[in-house]
């Protein structure tokens, strides 16, 4: 329909997550109407991040050294281990400036239909990491969908056998806070009843 | 929660419809092939979104036609009115308002009578596989704790999941490690299902023995629950599912677990799926029905709206009786017949008819002349 690059522009637009084709073709056009200079910052934006962003050697988060920031920080507590499933999982929990310890990003869950097995993912560099450098806690903080929970259960189980000592926690789920009872969904409050705690 | 008044549009056979409903008994009469049952499937869809007899929505909308929509007029206890909306067009997602306002499901939804379908083809929850009996009793527990409606969904799953790990272990493209995994998650879910369904059936038993002799049907009628597993714990399940690796590796499918359970209905000591006669079958089906209304009342404090299909044919005359009476003396429903003299006191003057031809109702015509 169009000129063939700006076919192949729109084809790769549309590979984003949530990108349709009609919102691939507004954004092509879009770039189409920019400069060449802002059009091309975003080029380079993207050569850049796939040059020199990498994965830590450690945690397997995000990085530009060989080891992330949060790996480098000398203030981190090494005892206490937050287990995620991607590197954007991160964010959140360092958001609330709650989590004063390290992270072990997984690279996903446990899923057999996508052909995800334990072997996919850091799990060995996380029982080495926990079995070695006197990690008291690992706070398991997969998602609380099927995948998330299994993965969760794995960890636990692995730990029991490799690391006896280690406590091994879980993220409560509940209720959002600030939300009112009356929007909250059955099963998340029912969940949330199930959870109570003594006050 | 009443339906007092319906509106389709462009819905099956019907181009437009509008229809005002009994808060009791309402009776829709017509030949057959003029639109009865797809007057109730209209009722069922606009309160829960979905259709009771097919999966392929695409027959929905009236032949020629794009978009069907029915409206339902609701009134609660509050004698406050509602409006719920349901459209449909092929490739798009549903349209569902209450009171205007776009939702994403109308399950949960306060506004909408809760509903209890017996369609012809509905005998298959008492003489077909168990599985029918399984999704029914699964939609009995979410109708009674909304909280719980996910416990089926979460189980099914952990199952495919396990299964796909059965199938790349086999394969030999899995290692036999994380099946403990998924066993423990399978079983985490299972027991929870377990308990569900165990509870629901306690607390229904007693409303099918009494709603079974009500209807006539003879020899102590009962519910029983057959569970698959021996253990009801989720440690118990996680063993059971253990013991059998091998098994399932060959199979290439989790063969053991609450998603094999079974539900029993039996009189006179033996099980109305093998042994009933056609007519018992019926009445069971009706008995089992009124007892989850009864079920509904005790927990929830409403009564489901009952779409009866062509359910006087088939009894005799004795158990006509029974059932005009059941449904005379509480709640709202709708029933459909080819002929009025199959629904006792149906050409009575205070009965509620709507009469159906060819697409199009109008309020019991057949009164002025006869």
């Amino acid at each position: 329909m169009f000129a063939p690059p700006v076919n192949r522009l729109i084809t790769e637009l549309a590979r984003f997550p949530g990108i349709g084709q009609r919102t691939a073709q507004r954004l092509a056009f879009h770039l189409l109407r920019a400069s060449d200079e802002e059009a091309l910052a975003l080029a380079d934006a993207i050569r850049e991040v796939k040059e020199t962003v990498g994965h830590c050697e450690i945690c397997f988060n995000l990085a530009t050294d060989p080891t992330c920031r949060i790996c480098q920080d000398e203030r981190r507590d090494g005892d206490v281990l937050c287990v995620v499933e991607e590197p954007s999982d991160v964010i959140p929990i360092e958001r609330t400036n709650e989590f004063r310890g390290r992270y072990h990003v997984l690279g996903g869950a446990l899923s057999p239909i996508d052909g995800v097995d334990p072997e996919d993912l850091h799990i060995v560099e996380l029982l080495g990491r926990v079995s070695s450098n006197g990690v008291r806690e690992v706070v398991v903080a997969t998602n609380a969908t099927t995948t998330g929970e299994a993965t969760a259960l794995y960890l636990a189980d692995a730990m029991r056998e490799r690391a006896p000592a280690v406590t091994v926690t879980r993220l409560a789920s509940g209720l959002p806070v600030g939300s009112d009872l009356e929007y909250a969904d059955e099963i998340t409050l029912g969940k949330a009843f199930r959870g109570r705690r003594e006050l | 929660m009443q339906v007092t008044a319906l509106h389709l549009r462009d819905f099956r056979n019907y181009a437009r419809a509008d229809a005002e409903l009994d808060e009791r008994l309402t009776v829709v009469a017509g030949p057959n092939g003029a639109g009865k049952t797809n007057l109730l499937e209209a009722v069922y869809f606009a309160c829960t979104g979905r259709s009771p007899r097919t999966s392929t929505e695409r027959e929905l909308p009236r032949h020629g036609v794009g978009v069907a929509r029915v409206t339902l007029a609701t009134r609660g206890a509050d004698d406050v009115e509602h409006l719920i909306e349901a459209g449909f067009t092929p490739g798009e997602e549903k349209s569902l308002r209450v009171d205007g306002a776009p939702v994403d499901s109308l399950l949960a939804v306060a506004e909408r009578p809760l509903v209890s379908v017996f369609l012809p083809d509905r005998l298959e929850l008492v003489k077909g596989a168990p599985s029918g009996r399984r999704a029914h009793l699964d939609s009995l527990v979410a109708a009674v704790w909304p909280a719980r409606a996910g416990t089926r969904a979460a189980y099914s799953r952990a199952l495919a999941q396990r299964n796909a790990l059965l199938g790349r272990v086999k394969a030999g493209v899995s290692s036999l490690g994380s099946l403990f995994t998924w066993d423990a998650e399978l079983a985490r879910h299972g027991a929870q299902l377990m308990a569900d369904r165990s509870s629901v059936l306690t607390l229904l038993a007693p409303f099918f023995e009494a709603r079974g002799a009500d209807l006539g049907l003879p020899g102590d009628p009962s519910l029983e629950y057959r569970p698959r597993c021996a253990s009801s714990t989720a440690e118990g399940l996680r063993a059971e599912l253990g013991e059998r690796h091998e098994a399932d590796l060959e199979r290439g499918f989790t063969a053991h677990g609450p998603h094999r359970d079974d539900v029993r209905l039996i009189h006179a000591g033996r099980s109305l799926r093998s042994y009933g006669s056609q007519g018992q079958q019926r009445v069971g089906l009706l008995a089992l029905l009124f007892a989850e209304r009864d079920l509904l009342r005790a927990e929830r404090g409403r009564l489901p709206l009952m779409l009866l299909d062509d359910v006087m044919s088939e009894l005799d005359s004795l158990r006509r009786e029974l059932l005009a009476d059941l449904l005379r003396s509480e709640g709202q429903s709708l029933v459909t017949t080819t002929d009025l003299d199959h629904v006792p006191g149906g050409r009575d003057p205070g009965t509620t008819v709507i009469e159906v031809s060819d697409g199009t109702l109008s309020p019991a015509a057949w009164r002025a002349v006869a």
